[in-house]
Parts: C-alpha cells; structure tokens; sequence
C-alpha cells in the first residue's frame, strides 16, 4: 500500500494528455505499469477520491484527477464532505 | 552593483481566469486594481527585473524527484498550466543573474535545483502577466519553492533563501534594479473538504507580520497553524517569508485585500519596502 504509487499515477494522469487517453481507453492495462495493489486499482478505477485523500494523497491531485474526467465539482464537494453524491 | 529596490506579495489565483465573473463587481475591481498599482509602482521604482518566487501545484515535478527550491539560470516559458487568456509562452528571463545566484548559493551551504530552460506554472505566471509584462523591457529570474508537495520546504529555511538571494543580488556586477515577488494565495483550501472556506483572522495576522517586517511572527506561523487556520493551499505563505527576507524584512503597506470565497482564497496584496 503506498500513497506515492497513487500519486504517482494521477499525476500522471493530469500532466499528459496521452496517459488520459490511455486510462480511458484501456484502464487496467495503464494502470498494470504501476505499483499497485488490486484495492488501490479499484479506488482509482472507481474515482474514489474520498477513499485516495484518506490515504495521504494531496487533494490537488484528487482534485484534478476528478475533473479532467469531466466529472462536476458539486459532486467532489459531496464525497469530500462524505454526503451523497 | 545590483539592487533590490522593493518587494511585493501577491495571489496568483487561476480561478480569476476560469471565472473571472464570480465574485461580485466591486471585489473583482479590487483585485485588478491591486495588481495594477502593484505594476505601476514597479514602474516608479524604476526596477528592470523581477525575481518572482513561486510554488509548484504537482504540475512541475511529479513523485518521481521532488526539488525542495528551484531557479531559473536560462531561457523560460509557462504557464505549463496554460489558462484560459494566458497561453504558455517565452518568459523575458535574466539569465545571468539566476545563475549568479546560484552559484553564490552552492558557495554557502544552498544547493539549489536549477532550470536551465525552466517551465514554470501559473504560480509565476500569473503576477508576470499583471505585474512584469506592462513594463516593457523588464526581465524575470523564477524560484519555485515547496509549498504545495510534501515534503514542504521549511518557513525557516524559505526565510533563508531570501537572505541568500539578496547577498547574492548585492555582489552581482550590474546595474539592475530588483523587485522580489512572493506569489501565494493566504487562506485557501485546495481539494479536500473544507475548499471554499476563506479565513480573514488568518489573513490579516499573515498580512500584518508582513507589513510591520516581523520576522518571528512569520517564522511562528507552523505548518500545523497553517493547515487548520489557513488551508493546504495556505502553505504558499514560505514565498512571502522568502521575500521579505530578501528585501530584509523591512515592512510594508497593504495595498488591497479581499476574502473571495467564490475564488476559494483569501487574495492579499502587500509591498515590501527594501531595507535601506
């Protein structure tokens, strides 16, 4: 279990626009470069930012990660805040 | 022989430019106005080149290799972050005077990390736009310290840097007329559950330590009074210390300050008088 893997890979994602096409194309094959375990996998996969920043990830990363998926900021807010999404 | 002739601190808040129209009218004008009056005293100072200290937001460097302090010795260009009105571009940049610096620095205990063609982000960008770029001719040296990754570089050892820099800005052989530029929002919380929540008491005890040049006031403010009083992203207030530092802490005036929640900071606006 490392939070450096986990921000290793969304930093990845929000500084190259190859590695988001890459993560959306084929998500587990992008994410097999990576020191991961199979639940750190399924945070990620599962956009689980809540879950990513509990494990000492910087928020600016879960953030990013969160919008360059074109997901809205109302909802982050909710699962940072653990209310419904 | 070179000079620092003053010093500002100031936000660089991108959400300005992603909307810009969120804060009402008269707050917005507030914040435009400050960095206009910033620009234009640069002007009365007659300064020719900006050392502007800045802070990576993990745009720069990634987990791979995470530098605790970084200048500029060659060409530059950003922001990397491009924004919506201000595109990644060349960076007027003085060259020799960032390498003068850090090659002071290595002959007294500062190892610095040196961007040789530096990219930098919106941190340095932002008060280049509003500040730099209306006087013409003017060049650019960029810091960036640890402010926004962890492990972060210590308020003690930013307050440090500073004085390095003016040592070194002393004994460089030129003319130059130096402004130092610390770019930082105050109180702001960047992705975690708290983002939008703004604290003016924290503000205005960053701003007053700043402008009375109170150099223990500065240092006492820890990164766990930071975190719960000001925020994650408040931890950019090391660029403050480091500019006061290098125009010898010698207080100031607050130019303008506004708590725009729905720019999610506390935008303060201070300049630095330059110890005589």
């Amino acid at each position: 279990m490392s939070r450096n893997s986990l921000e290793k890979v969304l930093y990845d994602l929000s500084t190259s626009g190859a590695n988001k096409k890459a993560f959306s194309a084929e998500p587990e094959k992008f994410l097999s470069r990576y020191q991961l375990t199979e639940e750190e996998r399924a945070l990620i996969t599962g956009y689980k930012v809540r879950e990513i920043a509990d494990r000492g990830v910087n928020t600016m990363l879960t953030w990013g990660f969160w919008l360059q998926s074109g997901r809205a900021q109302r909802d982050y807010m909710k699962i940072m805040k653990r209310e419904e999404a | 022989m070179a000079e620092i002739v003053g010093g500002f601190v100031v936000p660089h808040n991108p959400i300005m430019f992603y909307e810009p129209d969120a804060p009402s009218a008269a707050q917005k004008q507030v914040v435009l106005d400050a960095y206009a009056a910033t620009a234009a005293r640069i002007a009365e100072l007659k300064a020719d080149t900006a050392i502007i200290i800045g802070c990576d937001h993990y745009i720069l460097y990634g987990t791979e290799c995470l530098p605790r302090y970084v200048i500029s010795t060659g060409e530059m260009d950003g922001p990397v972050d491009q924004l919506p009105g201000l595109k990644r571009a060349p960076i007027a940049c003085h060259a020799e005077l960032g390498t003068h610096i850090c090659r002071e620095g290595f002959e007294s205990g500062f190892d610095w990390t040196v961007g040789r063609a530096m990219a930098v982000d919106h941190s340095v960008a932002i008060p280049h736009h509003y500040m730099v770029k209306p006087n013409a001719g003017m060049k650019s040296v960029a810091v960036m310290l640890a402010c926004g990754v962890d492990p972060y570089l210590p308020m003690k050892r930013a307050w440090e840097l500073g004085e390095q820099i003016a040592a070194a800005v002393k004994s460089f052989p030129g003319n130059e007329r130096v402004v130092v530029i610390g770019s930082g929002g105050i109180s702001h919380h960047v992705g975690d559950e708290r983002m939008g929540e703004v604290n003016p008491d924290f503000d205005g005890r960053v701003l007053a330590a700043i402008t009375s040049g109170d150099k223990q006031a500065m240092l006492g403010f820890t990164d766990d009074i930071i975190l719960s009083e000001g925020g994650n992203g408040a931890m950019e207030i090391r660029t403050f210390a480091c500019a006061m530092a290098a125009v010898g802490a010698a207080g100031g005036k607050v130019v303008a300050y506004e708590p725009i929640t729905e720019w999610v900071t506390g935008m303060g606006f201070a300049e630095l008088k330059a110890a005589a």
